[in-house]
C-alpha cells in the first residue's frame, strides 16, 4: 500500500522538554488509520508538526512524499482540530460559504444546503454561529472538514460531545468518504470507533510508539484482550483521562 | 495576486462593510464636522463682526484732546454723565470719549449698552475710522493713502535662484496627503491590530491553514483593510472638500486656495510615499496583532503605535528648517517615523529628491519586512491560543 502520510523518526521538545521521542509509522492511502494515546501524550503536536504548525526538533513528517504546504500540494486536506472554533459572529451560511470558497468547492451553496439539511441544521443556515449549540458548531466544522472531499481526513476527537444519534451520523459521514477513497487520520478515546473503523492504529506513550500495527496484530500482542482493556493496560490507572 | 489572496480581501470587506459598527464609526467624523459647521453657520448669524455704522446710528463723541476738525459731526459739548444718561434712555447707540491724556497714553473710550455675550463687538474700531477719516480730510491723497493704510503689499517669495518660492502654496497639498495620512494612521490601527487576533481569539486558525497558507490569509487581509480605510478616508475628505468648495470665495479661504500651487513631482512623491506609509503602518499592526493572543492585549498596543508614528508632529518646527538637524535626520530615516517626517519635509520643501526617495525605499522595505514577520508570526504563534503573547507581556 503506498503511503499517504509518511513519519520517519520525529522528535519534538519545547523549551528543552521532549515530548516526542522517536515516533515513525506509515498511513496508507485509503486506509482509516486510529491515532490514539492518553491526554497530553503528543497527539495534536504530531498532527500539527505534520501540518506546518510547528517546526519538528528531529525527523520528517511527510504527506505523500513531500512536507506539507496547502496551496503546493497534491494532498488536499480535511482537519477538524482539537481546537473547535469558527468565526462566531457571522452566520453559519457565511462561515461555510468561506471556507467552500478557499477550498474551491464548485455550487458550493447547494452543497452547504445539502450537507446542512442532512446534519438536521436546514433552519440554522443564516443563524449566527454563536447562537448555536457547541454540537450544532460541531456539525458545521465537521461540513467544514469534508468540504471538497479532501484526500486526507484528520479528525482530532470529532464524536466528542456528541450524543449516540450524532455520533452514528458522523461515522455514517466517516464511512462515506472512506468508501469515495480518503485517508483518514482518527484521533480518538472511544475503542470502539477503532475496533470499528480503523485499519491500524498506533498507541502513543512516552513519545514512543508503544504499540503500532493492524487491530488484531496490536490485540495479539495484548494476548487478545480487548482494545479497552489494552489502553488501560498501556495507560494505566494514573493517566489524566 | 492569488485567488485565495482575493478570496480573503472579499470576505473581510464584506463582512466589515456589513457590521454597523463600521458605518458609525465611518461617518461619526462627517457628522461632528456637519453638526460643528452647521451650529458655526447659525450662530454666526447672530454674532456681529463688522461695525455697525450707518445714517441711523446715534452717536456722540466727547473730543477733550480737541485733536478732531470742526466738521466731525458728532461732536457733543455736554459732560460724559449726561451722555451715558442718553445712552441709558437709548437716545444714544454709541459714545466715545478722547481724554485730554490722549496724545501721552494713546486710549480712548467706548461706552453703548451691552447686548450679553458680545465677544466680537467691534463698535470700538468706528472711531478709529472717523479719526481717520477727519485727519485724511486735512492732507492731500496720497498722504491720505498713506495714513489709511488702504493699500496693499503683495508678496513675492523668491527663491535663492530668483524664481517664485511660494513655499506654503506649494506645502499645501503634501501636507494634506500627510494630515490624510494621520487620520488613516488615528482610524484603522486598531481594525489592522485585530484583524489576525479575530482567528485566534475564535480557535479557527488551525483550521483555516490547512485551506490557505498564512501569507496568503495575512495579506488578503491588509488587502482588504487597506481598501476599507480608504473608504473611510473618502468618506471623511469628501464632505471636508465639499465644505471648501462652498466656501471657496470667503476671505481666509480664498487666499489659501489661491496661494495653491501644484507641484507634479511633490504630488507624486507624495502619493507614493502615502501608499508606502500605509502599507508598512498595516503590516506592522498585523504584526503586532500576530504577536499577540487577546484583542486586549492587541488594544494595548494602538496607543503607542499611533504616537510612533506621528512622534516627528511634535518636532514639526525643526522639520521647517532647510538644514535639516540630527533629529530631523533621525526621524527621516527610522522606519517607524519616517512616513510622518517624509510628509513634513516634502510639505515644506526641506528634503531633495536624492534623499526622500531613499527615505521612501526605507519604508518600502520596512512595509515588506513587517508583513514577512505578520507572516511568520501568524504562522508560528496560530495554535498558541492562550499563551501568544511576548515574553514580556506574560504574567511572572
Amino acid at each position: 500500500m503506498k503511503s499517504m502520510v509518511e513519519v520517519n523518526h520525529f522528535k519534538m521538545a519545547f523549551s528543552g522538554k521532549t515530548l516526542i521521542k522517536d515516533l515513525s509509522f506509515t498511513v496508507g492511502k485509503g486506509e482509516i488509520f486510529g491515532f490514539l494515546g492518553s491526554n497530553g501524550s503528543g497527539k495534536t503536536t504530531t498532527i500539527r508538526a505534520l501540518l506546518g504548525f510547528y517546526e519538528p526538533t528531529g525527523g520528517e513528517l511527510l504527506m505523500d512524499g513531500k512536507k506539507f504546504n496547502p496551496e503546493d500540494s497534491d494532498v488536499t486536506v480535511g482537519y477538524l482540530p482539537e481546537e473547535r472554533g469558527l468565526y462566531r459572529k457571522e452566520t453559519v451560511m457565511d462561515n461555510m460559504l468561506y471556507f467552500a470558497e478557499l477550498k474551491k468547492l464548485q455550487n458550493a451553496r447547494e452543497w452547504i444546503l445539502k450537507y446542512l439539511k442532512r446534519v438536521g441544521l436546514a433552519d440554522k443556515a443564516d443563524q449566527r454561529v454563536d447562537k448555536l449549540s457547541g454540537g450544532q458548531q460541531q456539525k458545521i466544522q465537521l461540513g467544514i472538514t469534508i468540504m471538497g472531499d479532501p484526500k486526507l481526513l484528520i479528525l482530532d476527537e470529532p464524536t466528542k460531545g456528541f450524543d449516540p444519534i450524532n455520533r452514528r451520523l458522523l461515522m455514517d459521514i466517516i464511512d462515506e468518504h472512506h468508501a469515495k477513497g480518503a485517508s483518514i487520520i482518527m484521533v480518538t478515546h472511544y475503542m470502539d470507533e477503532v475496533e470499528r473503523f480503523c485499519d491500524r492504529a498506533l498507541l502513543l506513550k512516552d513519545g514512543t510508539a508503544r504499540a503500532y500495527g493492524t487491530i488484531k496484530e496490536i490485540k495479539r500482542e495484548f494476548g487478545g484482550k480487548s482494545l479497552d482493556q489494552i489502553f488501560v493496560d498501556v495507560y494505566g490507572e494514573n493517566h489524566e483521562q | 495576486m492569488s485567488s485565495k489572496t482575493i478570496q480573503v480581501a472579499k470576505y473581510e470587506i464584506v463582512r466589515q462593510l456589513k457590521k454597523p459598527a463600521f458605518w458609525a464609526a465611518t461617518l461619526l467624523i462627517p457628522a461632528l464636522i456637519g453638526v460643528l459647521y452647521f451650529i458655526v453657520f447659525v450662530s454666526s448669524n447672530g454674532v456681529n463682526t463688522e461695525p455697525k455704522f450707518d445714517e441711523n446710528t446715534k452717536i456722540a463723541i466727547s473730543d477733550e484732546a480737541g485733536i478732531l476738525s470742526g466738521q466731525v459731526p458728532y461732536l457733543t459739548t455736554e459732560s460724559k454723565e449726561q451722555n451715558i444718561e442718553k445712552l441709558e434712555k437709548g437716545e444714544l447707540d454709541l459714545y466715545y470719549v478722547i481724554p485730554k491724556d490722549f496724545p501721552e497714553n494713546k486710549k480712548a473710550e467706548f461706552y453703548h449698552i451691552s447686548e450679553g455675550l458680545e465677544v466680537f463687538n467691534n463698535d470700538g474700531a468706528i472711531l478709529k475710522r472717523i479719526l481717520s477719516q477727519d485727519v485724511s480730510a486735512r492732507v492731500d491723497d496720497l498722504d491720505a493713502l498713506v495714513l489709511t493704510g488702504e493699500y496693499e503689499v503683495t508678496d513675492h517669495k523668491l527663491a535663492k535662484d530668483g524664481t517664485d518660492a511660494n513655499v506654503l502654496g506649494k506645502a499645501i497639498i503634501p501636507l494634506f496627503v500627510g494630515a490624510v495620512f494621520f487620520m488613516f494612521v488615528a482610524l484603522c490601527g486598531n481594525r489592522f491590530l485585530l484583524t489576525v487576533v479575530e482567528e485566534k481569539e475564535n480557535r479557527i486558525s488551525e483550521m483555516i491553514l490547512t485551506s490557505i497558507s498564512s501569507k496568503h490569509l495575512i495579506v488578503g487581509k491588509i488587502v482588504a483593510l487597506l481598501i476599507l480605510g480608504l473608504v473611510q478616508i473618502t468618506v471623511l475628505v469628501v464632505p471636508i472638500l465639499v465644505m471648501v468648495f462652498l466656501n471657496r470665495d470667503q476671505g481666509f479661504l480664498a487666499s489659501i486656495l489661491g496661494m495653491i500651487e501644484v507641484d507634479p513631482l511633490a504630488v507624486t512623491l507624495s502619493i507614493i510615499l502615502f501608499v508606502a506609509s500605509a502599507v508598512f503602518y498595516a503590516g506592522m499592526c498585523t504584526f503586532v496583532g500576530a504577536l499577540v493572543s487577546t484583542a486586549r492585549d492587541a488594544s494595548s498596543f494602538i496607543g503607542p503605535a499611533i504616537i510612533a508614528m506621528v512622534l516627528p508632529l511634535y518636532f514639526m518646527q525643526m522639520f521647517m528648517a532647510t538644514e535639516p538637524n540630527t533629529i530631523v535626520q533621525v526621524f527621516t530615516y527610522f522606519p517607524i517615523t519616517a512616513p510622518i517626517a517624509l510628509m513634513l519635509r516634502n510639505g515644506f520643501g526641506t528634503i531633495s529628491v536624492p534623499e526622500f526617495c531613499i527615505g521612501t525605499s526605507i519604508v518600502i522595505v520596512s512595509a515588506v519586512v513587517a508583513i514577512r514577520l505578520a507572516v511568520k508570526t501568524f504562522q508560528k504563534n496560530a495554535i498558541n491560543f492562550g499563551v501568544a503573547k511576548p515574553k514580556f507581556m506574560r504574567k511572572r
